[in-house]
């Protein structure tokens, strides 16, 4: 019913974050080891190491592919209070990078952050090539590589001043033109007496300036994760927040004068699920590709899937857990040769295991 | 509430320990990994977690059995019969509702055909796990046949006056064909004294059971002492056993009052026991009177409730109407005492005999067919208008929606298979509301292995009017072939992104590379760049200064000077091809045709003067300048000459 495949990631420490390029095809993971790691799935589905780099002096928190348009593109944000931005290249001369073989060459090192840069997002493609990054000390950055076809030129194009230490941010992947570019934030400060720790800002073309439309005072305990659903051409945006449960808040663009006077969006919102399955802290939100199922990631060590129904209510539908369980023989030679690493590759096809699972609901299964 | 939520285990003992986080890999794959939490404001040190045992991340997958080979059929096809039901749906005429019954029946001959080709798999096959996965299959493919059937007669056939028997007996005939088949064979051996084959009685009672009262009356004339009376009595009574047929003949009154004689005089037998010397014989006749002691004795013999339910129906209830099955399925679930155990399949059918339509589809969704059968059905009910009640009797519920969202779950999940795709898209396509939304999501991230994909997925977005999915895909395509020294593919493939920064930049590495080594990469492609090359100044002058190479080199001097002097006036040479312009009109400066004019040769020298500090133009600058001014001289006595 559900088979892992598992991939060996080779960290010395906890990945802390994992992100698949545009395809699902090449995942890139990031660890406190300081390294960032890129695998590629091979025609047979088996994923191959293909790059290893120490890319920080500390901690990587997080890291994101850009949109295949700009070429194989990733950003990173660390511990180290920086952010940067990797291309991959392809060698084109003989020697110690042969024809053909590839590596990852540092684009730019944004050192703005006078602190740890906590979350590294680029920008909805229609915009060019934009780079939102937050840190612990309440500063969001939006950079633009301003030639696409080179990627070594960064210019620092906005800061943003939060007031609070920022520990996430969103950009709005709205396909409609006629939407001005969005971003979210996340504080994780902890003293709700300084009120709502989710930012809404807004780009305004006429001051060329990014606006604060919002300051959502309904959440006031720490955020750690913030993901805007993909939009499906809906007039209002969906905004995941993972916080001390899992909220699923509704933004809807209120068309009054005073909006149309200023130009600055006025937002009406309203919180249209919140789950407490995790019974903890919520750190990660996931959309899905079309938005109708969302996974956190809670301190209850667990990851759960909510899924909308057709009357666009939400429920509870999976939970993933890790089980110490010892596998079977079959199953474990299965794994061993998942493994990406491993010097002799027995066998270039992946192999899955199937996962137990387990049926809250239904003492009767179909056979 | 009922609850739905699975839980899935992770065989990972570092995913146990420190717990788990995941995140979406592509359409239908989650990643989990483990995870713990770091505090930014802690220091920055290795967790307790960090050693030289690697952690991993389990990619996970939902495991699709229609992506199995032996599924494609039923894939393919039954996506035909799809089609057609939107065909239908948009010609409404007074036909419709038969068309959709019809087609109804043509899904359930798709599932029968994968059935017995599950089957024929199944007796083939030696491998114990390929064994037991075809049998899971045959199961879930079983049910749903089972199903679709029973919704097929209850929700979609246009029966006269809502009798529903006849029809409930088939279906129950059609699943249990096992006492007809071998009361053929039986009959089939004409012999006399059937009655020593073992299986005799229990086929003659259910072939009575399923109502097929001809059958058991043939079977019965095959005993050996079919002469003796009770035989001749029961022949008798069978023979003449009114039977209702809903759409023509007897009146329902009619009906009613033979059958209340009917079942007197047989009672009246029983009781005079006159069948009692055969007990077979006076159960069957208890049985067609409805005694209830009777049917207590054979709750056994039946496979499952509702063929006992059917058979009962025919001979205590025989005008039940269709609204009326719910209540007396209930009471034959009572009298089996089966309520406490219903498996899955019960639950379904009892809520299809109960009309609970809503509650028939909130459970087909949860059967392991990855919404094949939730989705066809579905769809197939809405468009047969038997889905509208419900917005009545729910709030917020839109029957449409409803449709559209199982629809675009199915059709998102053939997406995610490198072949099924474009199946997949057509399912998209008929979802009005969010459909094209969904593809536009969906199809500029499917996996192009090869560009012959790509150019299948920019085809399907060109048919949806998707330009921006077709300009992404063009325009990463480009990208990739650059990325693979193949400037001359990743040009069309800018050209086909209509993105003039790339075309620049690629022209850019044209001329570059020309400069690098005296001769063009791709000339083919050049040749057709027409009015491509309006996309950018930089391809202009590319697609101009090519043309110009071509004329000088077939030695159409005339005519690449004219073209050379156009160049050097208008403004979008790039600033390293200038002095490649300049000493290239030596030698049409210094041919013995005279090729410019005097006003070209001004335009010459003026451009000169701006450039005459370009470091390439050091060592020719002399040459240059003396080859301006012999053409000068020559002009100007040529033009002097020619005014006159």
């Amino acid at each position: 019913m559900c088979e892992a495949q598992e991939i060996n990631a080779e960290h010395k420490d906890l990945i802390h974050d994992v992100a698949y390029d545009y395809y699902g095809r090449r995942m890139a993971t990031c660890s406190s080891d300081h390294y960032v790691k890129v695998w590629d799935q091979n025609s047979e589905g088996k994923w191959i190491l293909t790059s290893s780099w120490k890319a920080h002096s500390g901690s990587v928190w997080k890291v994101t592919w850009a949109h295949p348009e700009f070429g194989q593109v990733l950003a990173t944000s660390s511990f180290d209070r920086t952010a940067a931005v990797w291309e991959e290249i392809v060698g084109e001369l003989p020697g110690p990078g042969e024809r053909g073989t590839r590596h990852w060459v540092r684009r730019t090192n944004l050192v703005d952050s006078r602190t740890s840069v906590t979350d590294v997002k680029f920008g909805p493609k229609s915009q060019g090539l934009q780079l939102a990054t937050c840190s612990a000390e309440g500063t969001i950055r939006i950079y633009e590589a301003p030639d696409v076809m080179n990627l070594s030129q960064w210019t620092l194009q906005h800061e943003i001043q939060c007031k609070l230490p920022c520990s996430c941010l969103t950009w709005n992947p709205s396909l409609n033109r006629l939407h001005p570019q969005m971003i979210a934030v996340g504080s994780d400060d902890p003293n709700p007496t300084n009120g709502g720790k989710v930012f809404v800002y807004e780009y305004n073309e006429n001051s060329r300036r990014w606006i604060k439309l919002e300051t959502i005072s309904s959440l006031v305990d720490p955020v750690h994760d913030i993901a805007f659903s993909p939009n499906l051409g809906r007039s209002y945006h969906v905004l995941a927040v993972g916080t001390k449960d899992v909220k699923i808040l509704n933004l809807t663009p209120v068309d009054d004068e005073q909006s149309a006077q200023s130009g600055v969006t006025k937002l009406d919102i309203e919180t249209i699920a919140q789950f407490e399955d995790h019974n903890s802290l919520v750190w990660r939100v996931c959309w899905n590709l079309n938005g109708n199922v969302l996974c956190s990631t809670g301190d209850d060590g667990s990851v759960r899937m909510f899924k909308m129904n057709a009357i666009n209510s939400w429920k509870p539908v999976a939970v993933l857990k890790g089980d110490s369980a010892q596998l079977s023989h079959a199953q474990y030679n299965s794994i061993s040769i998942t493994n990406g690493s491993t010097s002799i590759p027995f066998s270039q096809t992946a192999r899955y295991i199937k996962l137990g699972s387990i049926s809250q609901s239904r003492e009767t299964p179909w056979h | 509430m009922e609850s739905q939520v699975k839980t899935f285990l992770i065989p990972n003992d570092l995913c146990k320990r420190a717990g788990v986080a995941g995140t979406w890999a592509s359409l239908e794959n989650v990643a989990v990994f483990a995870y713990e939490k770091r505090n930014i404001s802690q220091k920055d040190e290795p967790s307790h977690f960090a050693s030289n045992d690697p952690s991993s991340v389990f990619l996970l997958r939902q495991d699709v059995i229609l992506f199995h080979p032996i599924l494609r059929k039923l894939v393919n096809e039954s996506n035909g019969v799809f089609l057609s039901v939107q065909n239908v749906a948009t010609n409404k005429n007074s036909d419709t509702k038969f068309e959709l019954f019809k087609i109804s029946r043509q899904y359930r001959s798709i599932i029968r055909a994968c059935l017995e080709n599950l089957q024929d798999e199944h007796t083939k096959s030696h491998e114990n796990d390929e064994k037991s996965m075809l049998q899971n299959y045959i199961t879930i493919f079983y049910s749903i046949e089972c199903i679709w059937h029973l919704c097929e007669i209850l929700f979609m056939d246009t029966m006269q006056g809502n009798f529903v028997l006849s029809q409930l007996l088939e279906w129950v005939n059609f699943h249990f064909p096992e006492y007809e088949r071998n009361a053929a064979n039986m009959l089939a051996e004409n012999e006399i004294g059937l009655e020593e084959k073992p299986e005799y009685w229990d086929t003659v009672l259910g072939a009575l059971l399923q109502g097929r009262i001809k059958l058991v009356r043939s079977l019965l004339k095959r005993h050996s002492s079919s002469d003796s009376s009770a035989f001749v009595l029961i022949e008798q009574a069978l023979k003449s056993m009114p039977t209702f047929n809903g759409s023509c003949g007897s009146s329902l009154n009619e009906f009613n009052m033979q059958r209340r004689h009917w079942i007197m005089d047989v009672q009246s037998k029983i009781d005079a026991k006159m069948f009692s010397t055969e007990k077979h014989l006076d159960l069957i006749m208890r049985l067609t009177v409805g005694e209830e002691k009777a049917w207590i004795e054979v709750q056994d013999k039946c496979d499952v409730w509702y063929a006992y339910l059917a058979g009962w129906l025919f001979f205590t209830e025989p005008t039940v109407k269709s609204f009326e099955l719910g209540r007396f399925a209930k009471r034959a679930m009572t009298k089996l005492r089966m309520n406490e155990h219903l498996r899955q399949l019960d639950k379904i059918l009892l809520a299809a005999m109960e009309f609970d339509v809503f509650q028939v589809i909130k459970e087909i969704q949860h059967m392991y067919d990855n919404g094949w059968f939730v989705s066809h059905l579905t769809d197939l009910l809405y468009h047969c208008d038997r889905l509208s009640d419900l917005e009545k009797e729910v709030s917020d519920f839109s029957a449409e929606k409803l449709r559209e969202s199982f629809v675009i779950d199915y059709g998102c999940t053939l997406m995610s298979h490198k072949s099924l795709w474009q199946v997949g898209l057509t399912y998209l396509d008929c979802c009005p509301n969010d459909g094209l939304r969904v593809i536009e999501l969906i199809l500029p991230r499917i996996h192009m292995e090869t560009e012959a994909k790509a150019q299948k997925i920019v085809r399907e977005a060109k048919n949806r009017e998707l330009t921006q999915v077709v300009q992404s895909v063009c325009k990463v395509q480009g990208m990739l072939s650059m990325r693979r020294g193949r400037l001359g593919n990743a040009l069309s493939w800018a050209l086909k992104s209509q993105d003039g920064s790339f075309t620049s930049f690629l022209a850019d590495k044209f001329l570059k590379n020309y400069l690098k080594l005296g001769k063009f990469d791709s000339p083919d492609i050049l040749d057709d760049l027409g009015s491509g090359m309006l996309l950018s100044d930089r391809l202009i002058f590319l697609g101009k200064y090519y043309e110009f190479h071509k004329l000088y080199q077939n030695g159409d001097y005339k005519e690449a000077s004219t073209l050379l002097i156009s160049l050097l006036a208008s403004k979008i040479i790039p600033k390293y091809f200038w002095y490649v312009l300049l000493i290239e009109s030596i030698p049409l400066l210094e041919s013995d045709e005279l090729l410019f004019s005097s006003n070209a040769t001004f335009t010459i020298m003026r451009c000169l003067e701006e450039k005459q500090t370009e470091p390439e133009l050091k060592d020719k600058i002399d040459i240059l300048r003396l080859a301006l001014a012999r053409n000068l001289s020559r002009a100007l006595t040529y033009e002097a000459q020619n005014i006159s």
